[in-house]
């Protein structure tokens, strides 16, 4: 197996793992009414959006396979 | 009496506190107009150029920066943890979640520097060596920041610094942690899949 394929898989794994700790986080956080809490929840959501960002790159979804111009 | 003392002291913490927040939450704004002013310049040079990247220019390996990212992004969920352990008076889970999110703040660092040497644009090469090198290296200088920044909450938090009820190092630290995550993300979307 080549390195970019195992790049590949170690970044879907781990964004799967980290999208889902940032999910159940933000669960945990929901009821929370504070500032900081407030911009907490806002942060959780942008980083499982990279996490989305991270999985559909993985899959082909987006951007460009590395040797392709 | 003396309980009375305390429970003022601990409304004026309280209030000032806050205050702090809006100040730390400001900065951060600040930090944020910085960045978009920088995104703004290389969306600009993007459009206005008729081919991009530029004649030479070489693109970045997208799978690295997808694990570096990813490496990042899970520190960003270990800050969280930190912080939840100290609310609940858990110096012993705060510490180790700390540790391992100074240790992968210190792993994207490591994967920027590898990049950064096996890349083959420079920032004087063209427009996309440019931009890419004053972005990611200003979000690099960032996480070096937040590193340090983490390496002194910790030792705070070792010598009894912070306490369940008064902690508003560790959060402008978690705060900050997030943000510099946040920043990738856009950044990781502009150079590696835009």
């Amino acid at each position: 197996m080549h390195a970019p394929e195992i790049e590949r898989i170690i970044a879907f794994i781990g964004a799967i793992v980290v999208a889902t700790a940032a999910l159940t986080s933000l669960r945990a956080e929901w009821k929370k009414t504070h500032l900081d809490d407030q911009v907490t929840k806002i942060m959780l959501v942008l980083l499982t959006v990279g996490c989305v960002l991270v999985i559909l790159v993985t899959l082909h979804v987006l951007g460009r396979v590395p040797g392709e111009s | 009496m003396a309980s009375h003392a305390i429970a003022m002291d601990d409304l004026q913490y309280k209030e000032v506190a806050g205050q702090r927040l809006l100040g730390f939450l400001f900065f951060l704004i600040s930090d944020c107009v910085i960045f978009g002013s920088f995104i703004f310049v290389y969306l600009y040079d993007r459009h206005a150029s008729p081919v991009w990247p530029p004649a030479g220019a070489e693109r970045p390996d997208v799978y690295l920066a997808a694990v570096n990212s990813i490496v990042l992004f899970g520190s960003g969920a270990t800050m969280h943890y930190a912080m939840e352990a100290i609310r609940h008076a858990n110096t012993r889970r705060f510490t180790a979640f700390t540790v391992a999110t100074i240790i992968l703040g210190l792993m994207f660092l490591s994967g920027q520097a590898y990049e950064y040497t096996h890349l083959h644009d420079t920032w004087a090469g063209n427009l996309f060596g440019a931009s890419f090198f004053t972005l990611t290296g200003m979000h690099g200088f960032h996480v070096f920041v937040g590193v340090i920044f983490l390496i002194t909450v910790l030792i705070q938090t070792l010598r009894g610094t912070y306490t369940p009820h008064r902690h508003f190092g560790l959060t402008a630290a978690t705060l900050y942690w997030h943000f510099v995550d946040v920043i990738w993300v856009a950044l990781f979307f502009l150079f590696y899949v835009y």
